[in-house]
């Protein structure tokens, strides 16, 4: 994989402390983003990359969350060995977070006009009265409508669809580099949905940030990403460019995942779903993480991890950006 | 907001009826008022019979009620049996009480908040666990008991304070009862100040707040005690009227001649229109404390709206 | 007395606040739970049960209850004076061999009576948290159940004895009471403590109320009492215990104090109370006598309130 040079995560280790053992939540993730690029992370719950994205920026619940190995290149410094105030210092003004729930990741006592003007006041030392002036901008810039008059209302005064965007435009404020969301559009109705991504979208295509999107639902990666990793156990089990991913995958799990979902020309047939359930955290099978579930399971799998293989066409010509953590990647993608 | 007022005011009008009719009831119906003003002597049943007539004690309970209350709307609370207007009683005795129960407050606030966000900013830490063993302890020591002990401790054998209360009731005088009389609600506003930092603090606007890159100090001041202190305020403000309750230990131990010592000798004595005298005006404290509870509650937290 | 953790003063008021509860553990954390509690499925009995056993606070308190109850029962186990033997030569002397405690101002064995004034407490405290919670879970619970008017009457009512301080009530109420045996004193305590049972019983039958398996059941005809028993008293069980547990301390309390102020119990009844009150006369000469009654009854309490605690860290799993 090529290096990126926004972001780079490599072989990054999370683990939790828990009462019932020690959970592995990211066991070795490697990934990394570029300027105006668009990565999507995609897993089940479980698969640890929320907590990725936690580790990435410094908000891990500490303890039981403890980052035991690995680093985290942001603009080539290795955020993990910055001091805290350096790094707070980097938190919402280059890298910033969209929450899944805007309703509960905003404060509810706060109105929203303050909670944006913040970033300001804190980050730039901006006074109370131009924050404000920021912070109707910034509602606007995320098509508010009546930003103006809304300003000082509290966050459960908006619809699900207006709070997301005010989570968005928090994220915006400083025009950070990157930009982090975490299941941005989960919460919301399918209609407000479309039109929360097409604004993130577009916002990021302006600012030319980069941009992690953490989702479960490969619909709205197809749209807005330009490469997929694929996530399970806490591992990558697949990288590819989105077209290609789509087409052919190179892991059984990413087959899986492809196959159930539910397709208009398929009506009337059985709907495809991946049996079993992801592994415990705190007893992750030997070998391969996916082989009690995988249909294509050997011997090997059942000893062997299987690395991130480079993918290559049935020539043997490298795909670049390509790569699959099976065993028997090859005859997943060339049958 | 003057409509809920007005509202929630109406609504007080049959609570207080009853509570009044409760405590009415058992003064003038359980007890034998007119007998106690003889005290020891057998009643001279002509006198008796006068006095019953005088204090309208010949009529049915309710129609006594009624001209009982007539009565105290015109400000009217009655004479007590030893002569002096109870009313008179009452501007000796409120203001000591009142101020008793601010300094105990303030102890309270002060003392009980900070303790509760220390520790509830530092869970599981030696702190932490010497503030819960210490409230529960506080918690399980009746009043009476930590009031003796402070009283010998404090004022008999060390010599710092002074055992028991003049009739100026002074404020350096009124410290240590305040204390005494604060100190199981403080007990128990440190425990739920804890509780709600502790849970506050793994809301997902705390982790917003650590995202968005704020300081910690900031954190904490500006977004977790903001919320934290919502339920602490509002007990803060119900425990004002327990605490004009619990004044009836504080004040026999150190002989502070306040609304509990009133109330108690009127009791003991079966002083009737003192007791119900007191008690009413106690009731209205409490109620009207309950409802600036409410609104304060919404001034602090807007998802509260008052209809 | 006040406990901030139960005070529900507004049922709207607090409907309207409280928030789902909240928990930074991401997604990851949470399924990692599912896994945790897949191993064996535990009821919510159990799983109180299990934490109990392991929780050294409720252990602790547990064998302090047990202990108080045993010697309520049967005191001449550890003592083998009379509380009504006193010779007031002895008046005020302090500890001496078979005599640990010493005496008090009558002339009694102050260890003596501390024994024997475990009986009243633990009485009161067993006996008027028994009767509160049976008369508040019956009238809360068909108040939360049927709605409408017994709803209506049952909160303004329980805004009545709400509004009455606790002690004041008692002092008035018991006033008038003649007997100074621990009957009245449980009666007047039930008297004014059943509505804050009655407030949480309605509030978590409304609840379970609204469960979809009642609703299911409710459908397919199941009659209203049938109902209540079988489907909506089991869930509402749990905070009821919570509340009745933690009462019981601040009951034995509140006795204590009523009989300090001389309405309680009254002698020949021996009482913490009484003893504590009578000794309080004399403290700066002998506070012995004052101090082993009043530890007596503060760790009586403390016990009742920790095993409350455990029970409701137990019990309640939003806590968990």
């Amino acid at each position: 994989m090529p290096v990126s040079q926004l972001l780079q995560v490599r072989d990054l280790q999370v683990e939790f402390r828990t009462r019932d053992g020690i959970a592995k939540a990211v066991n070795g993730v490697t990934y990394g983003v570029d300027a105006g690029e668009t990565l999507a992370v995609l897993g089940e719950s479980g698969s640890g990359k929320s907590v990725t994205a936690q580790a990435i920026m410094g908000i891990l619940d500490t303890p039981p969350g403890f980052v035991t190995g690995g680093e985290i290149l942001f603009q080539g410094q290795d955020l993990l060995k910055m001091g805290r105030e350096e790094r707070r210092k980097v938190r919402g003004r280059k890298l910033a977070m969209i929450f899944q729930d805007a309703l509960s990741s905003l404060n509810p006592v706060l109105s929203v006009g303050y909670q944006l003007g913040e970033m300001f006041v804190v980050h730039e030392g901006m006074s109370r009265k131009d924050a404000k002036a920021k912070a109707v901008e910034l509602m606007d810039r995320v098509r508010i409508p009546a930003a103006k008059e809304r300003v000082g209302d509290y966050p459960h005064q908006f619809s699900g669809g207006m709070r997301q965007r005010i989570m968005i435009a928090m994220a915006l404020a400083l025009d950070p580099e990157l930009i982090i969301a975490d299941e941005p559009t989960t919460a919301l109705d399918v209609t407000v949905q479309a039109q929360v991504m097409d604004l993130l979208a577009e916002l990021q295509r302006e600012s030319g940030m980069g941009l992690i999107l953490i989702t479960h639902d490969l619909g709205v990666v197809a749209d807005v990403a330009d490469k997929i990793a694929v996530m399970y156990a806490g591992r990558i089990v697949e990288t590819a460019p989105v077209n290609e991913l789509y087409k052919a995958p190179a892991h059984p799990y990413t087959r899986g995942l492809l196959d159930s979902i539910p397709r208009l020309d398929q009506k009337g047939q059985e709907l495809y779903a991946i049996k079993g359930l992801p592994p415990n955290l705190t007893r992750i099978p030997p070998g391969c993480p996916f082989n009690p579930r995988c249909p294509r399971a050997q011997s090997v799998c059942l000893t062997d991890l299987p690395p991130l293989y480079d993918v290559t066409d049935e020539s043997g010509a490298p795909l670049p950006g390509r790569g699959s953590a099976c065993h028997f990647w090859k005859e997943q993608l060339h049958g | 907001m003057g409509r809920y007022i007005i509202r929630r005011l109406l609504q007080m009008i049959p609570v207080f009826i009853g509570t009044t009719f409760l405590i009415f009831f058992m003064v003038y119906a359980l007890g034998d008022p007119v007998a106690a003003m003889f005290g020891d002597r057998a009643p001279d049943p002509a006198a008796a019979a006068q006095i019953r007539r005088d204090l309208n004690l010949d009529k049915p309970l309710w129609q006594q009620y009624l001209l009982y209350m007539g009565k105290i709307f015109t400000g009217d609370f009655g004479t007590s049996f030893n002569g002096r207007p109870v009313i008179e009683l009452m501007r000796e005795a409120w203001p000591i009480t009142l101020r008793l129960a601010l300094i105990a407050v303030f102890f309270e606030m002060v003392i009980g908040i900070t303790l509760g966000v220390i520790s509830g900013l530092r869970r599981g830490k030696a702190i932490d666990t010497a503030a819960l063993i210490g409230t529960l302890i506080v918690i399980s020591i009746p009043t009476f008991v930590t009031g003796y002990v402070l009283q010998y401790l404090f004022g008999v054998k060390w010599g710092i304070a002074k055992p028991t209360v003049s009739a100026d009731a002074t404020f350096s005088e009124l410290l240590l009862p305040a204390i005494v009389l604060a100190l199981v609600s403080l007990a128990y506003t440190t425990r739920l100040t804890r509780t709600s930092v502790g849970e506050n603090a793994r809301a997902d606007y705390i982790r917003t707040a650590v995202a968005k890159g704020l300081p910690r100090r900031r954190i904490t001041i500006r977004h977790l005690l903001r919320n934290s202190l919502i339920p602490v305020v509002t007990f803060l403000g119900i425990d004002i009227g327990n605490l004009m309750g619990g004044a009836i230990v504080t004040e026999r131990i150190f002989n502070i001649q306040g609304v509990g010592y009133q109330l108690w000798q009127g009791i003991l004595r079966q002083n009737a229109p003192t007791v119900v005298g007191f008690v009413t005006i106690l009731v209205i404290v409490y109620l009207l404390a309950n409802l600036l509870v409410d609104l304060l509650y919404a001034v602090l937290d807007p998802r509260i709206r008052l209809a | 007395m006040p406990d901030p953790y139960d005070q529900r003063p507004h049922d709207e008021r607090n409907s309207a606040t409280e928030l789902r509860p909240m928990d930074l553990a991401t997604e990851e954390a949470e399924a990692l739970e599912r896994h945790e509690k897949a191993t064996p499925a535990r009821s919510l009995w159990g799983d109180a049960w299990y934490d109990l056993r392991r929780n050294p606070i409720f252990l602790v308190s547990a064998m302090l209850i047990l202990f108080l109850i045993f010697i309520a029962i049967w005191p001449s186990a550890i003592t083998s004076g009379s509380p009504y033997d006193c010779d007031l030569s002895y008046a005020n002397q302090g500890s001496q061999s078979g005599h640990p405690f010493g005496f008090d101002n009558q002339g009694c064995d102050v260890y003596t009576r501390t024994v024997y004034g475990a009986r009243a407490s633990v009485m009161v405290g067993i006996f008027a948290t028994l009767g509160a919670a049976l008369v508040g879970t019956l009238l809360g619970g068909l108040a939360g159940f049927y709605g409408g008017w017994w709803d209506a009457i049952l909160s303004r009512v329980t805004e009545v004895f709400f509004s009455i301080p606790i002690l004041l009530g008692g002092l008035v109420f018991l006033s008038v009471v003649k007997s100074g045996s621990v009957w009245p004193v449980i009666g007047f305590i039930v008297l004014l403590g059943w509505p804050q049972v009655a407030r949480i019983a309605r509030g978590s039958v409304m609840t379970a109320k609204q469960n979809d398996y009642v609703q299911a059941a409710r459908s397919l005809g199941a009659g209203n009492w049938r109902m209540m028993i079988r489907h909506v008293l089991p869930n509402a069980v749990a905070p009821i215990i919570v509340v009745a547990t933690i009462a019981l301390g601040t009951y034995i309390a509140l006795e204590a104090t009523l009989s300090f102020l001389g309405v309680g119990l009254k002698p020949p009844t021996v009482s913490w109370g009484i003893d504590i009150s009578t000794a309080s006369q004399r403290v700066r000469n002998s506070p012995h006598a004052l101090l082993w009654p009043a530890g007596a009854l503060s760790l009586t309490v403390l016990a009742f309130i920790m095993l409350g605690d455990a029970v409701r860290d137990a019990l309640d799993p939003k806590l968990r």
